[in-house]
């Protein structure tokens, strides 16, 4: 028996389970964004929407609709509005239904 | 609801199948890949989810070159419309129950749009159950969302909001 397969034993080590804790790689991984609704204005949202490559993000009146599955990480509305958009760090994101990653985000910048 | 009504069956049969899903998927499950016009960064992705730092396997997870052999079919690029064909006898092919992953931000329709080329997403052509964003979604996701896809890990989505409180 291999020694490292007699530790793991002793140990009582699971391998067989998703990882307890998150790879330290994830960190440096580009995520979606995650918006602040006090910083944004409607004016900065529909610069964020023309320089999406994608339909990740729209406008609906005073709410801005973000797709975080059409979402690429690409991180250009970040470069657009920086104080108001930064990553959200999420990339564990499977869903059993597509609505559910469309998100509604209200855009309270111009309320002041 | 009381029995009887409309609409009281399909809440009943889906978690039914969810049961059947997990029990049958439970311990082992064979993926069928299938590239509908990606560029291949999400191939690479899923590549490395069999070398020894993801370690797949270990999972009860495993390769299938056969759709007649494969539980999932994990399925992505924007479904280029030559491909319709090839897709859904591949889906047709599968044995039941089965599932179907869309995998990554062009199978989502988050890249492109429905034009005389392209479906836009693969929900166009095949019954897709669970969608894993991301371009590409990076190995650690598509574990979860493997995971999501048999029922072993619950989904994150619906608590997350995107909405980042910090210097507001």
């Amino acid at each position: 028996m291999p020694l490292w397969f007699a530790r793991g034993l002793r140990r009582g080590v699971v391998t067989t389970r998703y990882p307890a804790r998150s790879d330290p790689s994830a960190a440096s991984l580009p995520t979606p964004p995650a918006f602040r609704p006090r910083q944004l204005t409607v004016r900065a949202v529909d610069q964020m929407i023309a320089e999406c490559p994608g339909p990740a993000l729209s406008r609906v009146a005073g709410t801005l609709v973000f797709d975080a599955g059409a979402c690429t990480a690409c991180g250009r509305c970040a470069r657009v509005a920086p104080h108001a958009v930064t990553p959200s760090g999420e990339f564990e994101l499977a869903s059993t239904a597509r609505p559910a990653l469309i998100k509604l985000i209200p855009i309270l910048g111009d309320q002041r | 609801m009381k029995p009887g009504q409309p609409g009281q069956d399909e809440p009943t049969a889906a978690e039914e199948l969810r049961k059947q899903i997990a029990a049958q998927f439970g311990r082992s499950l064979h993926i069928r890949t299938l590239d509908t016009g990606s560029c291949a960064v999400c191939e690479q992705e899923i590549r490395l989810l069999t070398a020894p730092h993801y370690d797949l396997h270990r999972l009860g997870f495993f390769f299938t070159p056969a759709p007649r052999h494969a539980d999932l079919l994990l399925v992505t690029g924007p479904m280029v419309r030559a491909f319709e064909v090839a897709a859904r006898k591949t889906y047709e092919a599968m044995p039941g129950p089965k599932v179907v992953v869309a995998t990554g931000a062009c199978a989502l329709g988050g890249v492109y749009q429905s034009d005389p080329f392209v479906h836009g997403e693969v929900d166009a052509v095949l019954p897709v159950d669970v969608w894993i964003p991301g371009c590409p979604p990076s190995p650690l996701a598509l574990l979860q969302g493997l995971g999501v896809a048999v029922g072993r890990l619950a989904e994150k989505t619906p608590g997350l909001e995107f909405i980042d409180g910090g210097g507001a």
